[in-house]
């Protein structure tokens, strides 16, 4: 099919603010009479606050107020919060001081006597299970979506910590198929053990936040990767109703995860503004990102896994420790099993999970969250499953990979669609697999080649969500995306399948985006890679509308009837007689005059309230195309992709080197080439990142993060990661999107991790370290033959 | 407890003379900080984990800056000479490769814009709980935190601790020791100089200084030697990142060979210590050997040979052998 | 001028550090002001005629007991040197000496309590009621040991007990050849051991400058000379002590 805008690429209008560096985030807004918060964070891990004396610092000049909890929107535990009196991590904040500037605040900080009791404590979730394991919380150190307490018996954690089935009771359990009669039937039965690190988010641009009061209205600046979908959730945390808060958060320097709604930090200076009667700037400190901005769901687990002799994968028995942080969290395990359900289609399978709750940094959904930790552990078993049988690393998983008729998850739900033997078949013929392949194990003095394949999948799309476009009486689409704008351009992307229904052009359509002031509609969270396909989708109904309401003024001006008419180059025209036309301009003039549903005086029943705002805030200036998506869906929408990698390890210094990394995507049409090449290699840098680089670390004894600021925490840097990486798309479109199109952001990272997994172990013959990530150390510790510093199955160690 | 980011009030001097600034650190004593390129100092200034009252920032004293030939054939590197500058200088890079190859893999680019050869040599430990600001052994206090039954202490050192198991993190060090460089420390007493390798400070000499710097004293230049001038040499800088990150392992080394057997070797390893660690059983078993790899096969072990282990930090040792291996190799 | 020095503890806590090292210079200095009023007093006071060293040898101290003397004095120097220059500012890798040394006094003075408890008169350092009179009655003479003896002994041996006892739990909080170091003490309790190391590190520094001033006093030297030949002469016997008390053997 041919397109005016999909698969074509275009230049998203916040380009010229991030490259000329006018692009105004939270901190560079400023307004009269501003003063500057600064936050009181935990030492201790886990404490009660016994007493804040804060009256010397109260006293001092420029200094201007404190908020406490008792201040703030109260919750429930282990529900964030903004400021707290039962601190659960070091580094959760307990109140917070305002002054003239930050250094008068800091200095106000040092002179707040605080008095703190400690409280039991725990870093590692299965140290909290032992049988008298401290619990995280007060209220226990589970979170099956309730607190409770669970420990397993001295039994339970010895079997677990060395490996073998384990026997500890879980809270959570799902399956399907006949998990005995899979094994049965297995000629191969591989198990393993694993672990994975919880990293921080490292969200480059820190939440920082601005709060001022107006005419009863809350004005918050802020960093989020959604804008429509944070309002209510926000309003809700700051008490007041949907109506009065201003949000703005035109640009997000990055969330990946962290920052899908309204979290605690954004709060915080609303309240305080409120409090004091004057603007209030709340600057993130990087150390403070590292405590506030949360991190990724860490795994402890173990893995069986059965073969057939021809390679399909016939069970599957997944069992996984969750480290949740110190609040809720939740939901990777699930999701770990749900990307294995789809990726290797096994016959049965069981998920067993414990979700505990441990004193370190606060989790929450990272790229991937819970597939990609399993793609990491999971691949490389592929590719020993696949040593063991004798088959090709490709052709393993090419046996078992999900087409449009695989089935997901415990309720082995269907797929809008699925291909990804076309991804693995591309890849492998772009990459030179066959001749590649042969590479493997080869010296060159004392580096070692590894190829590697991995897979990644991520459910990729929603429904349901609002589309808003306005076409005005000069001509011009304005084109309302209420998706945040979290660094994947798709907030513009997504609207161009309305500029393709309305067959525009581009240059004469206007993205308003990135502030409640902007009239923005209803808009799922820009998370769960599932943005291109549900607003895609959104945007398509509401430009349907509005060339439905062009067909009706057209007929009304111009005789006849709606069906009568069609549109190009901006005008309605009669089928018949082409020069009987309104252009799109005289069309809205007329809206305008016409008022009821044209020009947005009233507006479909089943629209959210955030978007029926919108109309009414546009209503009289244009025809207005509002609609909300129903159209059908049929299935889970996935998002797949595979990487294709080859890497020199060198066993001496345990470094290792990507030499080259392809990846492919197979998420329907591409909707925006350069926003899935940047998906695309992102991902790839992230997931190179956790497979090698990424560490969380905290000292069991005190609590301590060890990693509090980049150089610790070690993200890949540009001479970390290939100079060139290429990559490829399937493009074969999803019958269950308008234009085709799915998202794909989340497995791109997925694939990468998965494939520098595999190559690593490629590269040592087939060892399984079986934990992420794969440090130097690791490697020259097994190279060497000294076995590992760390403890088995110890987490946040590394 | 806070994560503080801004600056503290304190007072700034900005001499123009050597004399000056040894004056005013005189004067200021424990109270004041030498302020070089500032890439250490505004972080422990900014966390509040240092608190000195006053700054003496060398940047406008002209004869700290620049690289010149000695008499004898040797060099001097100004102290306020920046990382880049050192390692792009076509004299060091054509005299004294190894200290170029250093100074090249210090951080970023940016840090190393910034950043100066005075300071990198005398830059505090980045013992992630001393940097913390706590109140360990290195800070004054009673405890080391990374050496316990359960320290995280990977990054720690194997060789040399004494109640403290901070390493040193310069990447210059190790090849300003390879090189027997001298360093010039001036203060109101007047002008000396000490050898590199004793200049630097383990922590069961002084548990809170990691070189012989005290205050007041102002390390003006570094001197490179002729004699180990245009030697062979190997440097390698094992870190988790190839851009701003701290060696896990490094080593420096320079050879001397006639005839195809080494008359002469120095060899350093960083990280694995407090101060950089001559390799001396090392350099003795080589001389007179071919330098290549049966000869790395021969001496390798004796580069870890005493090392002691921490919880996480055993890969150091093998990890240093290999460097010895890919030193003589090279 | 602080008397004890404080820190915060990992989580941020007031926490005791130890003794305050301004005080070394309080004690330098009183040790030195209470020498110099001795030796002013001591001046002007109508010195007795000094005992002739001639004559018969009594012995006053067992060679092992001379050994046992010496060896804890060079111990007790080595560790106050050991353990204060670097406090001052002289740099050296000191503390392997200051421990090693530190095993010593203790291996001596496990020696010198079990052989004083059953090898010795335990009576002879014991103060009883006559002691008191000494220094108001000329006419009263010590046994083997004078009043002021016995209270520098005691006194030591306090002080030796109190910084070997919080020595060697210290000890256990470092690497040695032997065994890695324990977390057994929190801060606080560590801050107390380093407070009563450091106070009678102190209170050792002044006692020893105190025994070295009335070792060289030339009243008392013939002591001195005792602690090194063993013996005392006839003369210097009943000069200063009652032989109803105290009556030695002849030396060998």
């Amino acid at each position: 099919m041919s397109y005016l805008h999909i698969g074509k690429n275009f230049t998203p209008p916040d380009i010229h603010g991030k490259v000329t560096g006018k692009a105004r985030y939270a901190e560079d807004y400023s307004v009269d009479g501003m003063v500057y918060a600064r936050l009181y964070t935990s030492p201790m891990p886990h404490a009660r606050v016994v007493e804040i004396d804060a009256d010397e610092a109260l006293a001092m000049e420029g200094v201007f107020g404190i908020l406490t909890a008792e201040d703030v929107y109260p919750t429930e535990a282990p529900a964030p919060t903004l400021l707290t009196n039962e601190p659960v991590y070091v580094g959760d904040p307990i109140f917070a001081i305002a002054a003239i500037d930050e250094k008068t605040a800091e200095d106000a900080l040092k002179k707040v006597r605080v008095k703190l009791e400690p409280l039991p404590f725990s870093v590692d979730p299965v140290t909290s299970l032992k049988p008298d394991g401290p619990s995280a919380r007060l209220e226990g150190n589970i979170y099956p979506r309730e607190m409770r307490s669970l420990h397993w018996s001295a039994e339970d954690v010895e079997r677990f910590v060395t490996g073998r089935e384990p026997t500890g009771p879980a809270p959570s359990e799902w399956s399907y198929g006949d998990l005995e009669a899979g094994f049965d039937n297995a000629a191969l039965i591989l198990e393993e053990s694993f672990v994975t690190t919880g990293y921080a988010h490292m969200s480059m641009e820190p939440r920082s936040v601005l709060s001022y009061w107006q005419n009863g209205r809350c004005h918050v600046h802020g960093s989020t990767q959604s804008q429509s979908f944070v309002v209510p959730f926000l309003a809700r945390m700051l008490g007041i109703e949907q109506k009065d808060l201003v949000f703005v958060a035109e640009y997000c320097g990055g969330g990946f995860g962290s920052k899908i709604s309204a979290y605690p930090v954004l709060a915080i200076p609303g309240y305080f503004s409120k409090k004091l009667g004057r603007p209030v700037m709340l600057r993130i400190t990087r150390e403070e990102e590292y405590y506030v901005g949360s991190a990724r769901v860490g795994f402890q687990g173990w893995i069986k896994a059965g073969f057939t002799r021809e390679g399909r994968v016939s069970a599957v028995d997944l069992y996984i420790v969750q480290d949740l942080g110190s609040q809720q969290a939740g939901g990777d395990a699930s999701s770990a099993g749900g990307a294995i359900s789809i990726l290797y289609q096994p016959d049965a399978m069981r998920l067993r999970d414990v979700p505990v709750l441990t004193n370190t940094t606060p989790r929450g959904p990272q790229r991937g969250p819970g597939q990609n930790q399993i793609a990491a552990i999971f691949e490389p078993m592929m590719d020993k499953a696949a040593r063991e049988l004798g088959l090709d690393p490709v052709a393993i998983r090419r046996l078992n990979a999900p087409d449009s008729s695989a089935t997901l998850n415990a309720n082995q739900g269907p797929v809008t669609s699925a291909y990804m033997k076309e991804a693995l078949d591309r890849g492998a013929e772009l990459f030179g697999w066959s001749e590649r392949i042969k590479k493997s194990g080869q010296r060159n003095g004392s580096k070692v080649t590894g190829i590697g394949v991995g897979q990644g999948y991520h459910s990729a799309g929603a429904n349901g969500f609002d589309g808003l476009v306005r076409i005005t009486p000069d001509g011009r689409i304005h084109l309302h995306s209420g998706v945040g704008n979290l660094g994947t351009y798709s907030y513009a992307a997504t609207t161009r399948a309305a500029a393709e229904a309305l067959k525009c052009n581009w240059e004469n359509c206007i993205v308003h985006h990135g502030s409640t002031e902007e009239n923005l509609p209803w808009s799922s969270y820009q998370a769960g890679s599932n943005t291109t396909f549900t607003h895609t989708r959104a945007n398509y109904v509401a430009a349907e509308d509005a060339i439905r309401k062009m067909k009706l003024i057209a007929a009304q001006v111009l005789g006849g009837t709606p069906d009568q008419y069609d549109i190009a180059d901006e005008r309605v025209f009669d089928i018949g007689n082409a020069a009987r036309s309104l252009t799109y301009g005289e069309v809205a003039a007329k809206a305008v005059e016409l008022g009821g549903e044209f020009s947005g005086e009233t507006w479909p029943e089943d629209i959210h309230e955030v978007t029926q705002r919108a109309v009414q805030g546009i209503a009289g200036t244009g025809l207005i195309g509002v609609a909300k998506d129903n159209l059908p869906v049929r299935g889970t929408v996935p998002g797949l992709t595979v990487g294709f990698i080859e890497i020199e390890l060198d066993l001496e210094t345990g470094k290792h080197e990507i030499v080259d990394f392809l990846a492919v995507a197979e998420c329907g049409t591409v909707l925006h080439p350069l926003g899935l090449a940047g998906q695309l290699r992102g991902g790839a840098v992230w997931g190179f990142g956790m497979a090698g680089l990424e560490r969380h670390v905290y000292d069991p004894q005190n609590g301590l993060p060890a990693n509090v600021g980049y150089y610790q925490t070690r993200p890949p840097t540009y001479l970390d990661i290939p100079a060139h990486m290429e990559w490829s798309a399937v493009d074969i479109a999803d019958p269950d999107n308008p234009v085709g199109s799915r998202g794909v952001g989340e497995p791109a990272m997925g694939s990468a991790t998965a494939a520098l997994m595999c190559a690593l172990s490629d590269a040592l013959g087939g060892h399984l370290f079986n934990r992420t990530p794969v440090t130097p150390d690791v490697v020259v510790n097994h190279v060497s033959g000294q076995g590992q510093s760390h403890g088995p199955l110890a987490t946040n160690t590394f | 407890m806070s994560a503080y980011d801004v600056m503290p009030d304190m007072e700034l001097f900005q001499p123009v003379t050597v004399e000056d600034a040894a004056a005013l650190a005189e004067r200021l004593g424990s109270r004041g900080w030498v302020l070089a390129g500032g890439q250490d100092t505004y972080g422990w200034l900014k966390d509040r984990a240092k608190h000195p009252k006053a700054m003496v920032d060398l940047s406008s004293i002209d004869v700290l800056n620049g690289i010149e030939e000695t008499d004898g054939g040797g060099v001097k590197i100004g102290a306020m000479t920046t990382l880049r500058e050192v390692s792009r200088d076509q004299l060091i890079r054509a005299r004294y490769g190894l200290l170029a190859a250093a100074a090249a893999r210090v951080a970023s680019p940016q840090i190393r814009n910034q950043g100066t050869l005075g300071g990198n040599v005398s830059q505090d430990t980045r013992c992630w709980y001393y940097r913390r600001g706590l109140s360990c052994y290195r800070a004054g206090g009673n405890i080391c935190y990374a050496d316990s039954p359960e320290g995280m202490n990977r990054e720690h050192a194997i060789f040399g601790a004494s109640r403290c198991v901070a390493v040193s993190p310069s990447d210059t060090a190790t090849a300003l020791v390879a090189l027997d460089a001298t360093m010039v420390i001036q203060n109101t007493r007047g002008v000396h100089r000490v050898a590199a390798g004793d200049f630097f400070v383990g922590p069961a000499v002084n548990i809170t200084r990691m070189t012989v710097l005290r205050p007041g004293d102002i390390l003006t230049a570094i001197e490179l030697p002729a004699d180990w001038a245009h030697a062979e040499y190997y440097f390698e800088k094992v870190a988790d990142r190839n851009v701003w990150d701290f060696a896990l392992v490094s080593i420096a080394a320079a050879f001397r060979t006639e005839n195809g057997t080494i008359r002469d070797a120095r060899l350093v390893c960083g990280a694995v210590s407090c101060v950089p660690r001559r390799l001396t059983s090392v350099e003795r078993a080589v001389i007179g050997k071919p330098r290549n790899d049966s000869t790395g096969e021969a001496v390798a072990a004796l580069a870890s040979e005493g090392a002691r282990p921490l919880n996480y930090n055993h890969f150091k040792a093998p990890l240093m052998d290999n460097l010895v291996r890919r030193a003589l190799r090279a | 001028m602080d008397i004890v020095e404080f820190r915060e503890d990992v989580w941020g806590r007031e926490v005791l550090l130890g003794v305050s090292w301004d005080l070394l210079w309080v004690v330098l200095t009183l040790s030195a002001v209470a020498i110099m009023v001795h030796i002013v007093v001591m001046t002007f006071l109508k010195s007795p005629p000094r005992p002739s060293a001639a004559g018969l040898h009594m012995e006053r101290h067992a060679a092992v007991d001379r050994g046992f003397h010496w060896i804890m004095a060079v111990s007790v120097f080595v560790l106050l040197f050991t353990g204060v220059l670097p406090v001052v500012g002289v740099d050296f890798s000191w503390l392997t000496i200051h421990w090693v040394a530190g095993l010593i006094l203790t291996a001596a003075v496990v020696f010198h309590t079990l052989r004083a408890l059953f090898w010795q008169k335990p009576r002879e350092m014991w103060v009883g009621a006559d002691d008191f009179r000494e220094p108001f009655d000329a006419g009263t003479k010590p046994g083997k040991y004078s009043l002021a003896q016995k209270g520098m002994h005691h006194a030591m041996t306090a002080l030796v007990l109190l910084v070997i006892g919080t020595g060697l739990v210290l000890f256990a909080m470092i690497d040695t050849p032997w065994w890695n170091r324990s977390n057994a003490l929190d801060e606080s309790t560590l801050g107390w051991i380093f407070l009563l190391h450091g106070a009678s590190t102190l209170g050792l520094i002044g006692l020893v400058a105190l025994h070295v001033y009335f070792a060289l006093r030339p009243e008392k030297r013939f002591y001195t000379r005792s602690m090194i030949s063993g013996w005392i002469s006839e003369d210097e016997l009943r000069a200063n002590h009652d032989p109803a008390r105290w009556s030695p053997e002849r030396s060998a």
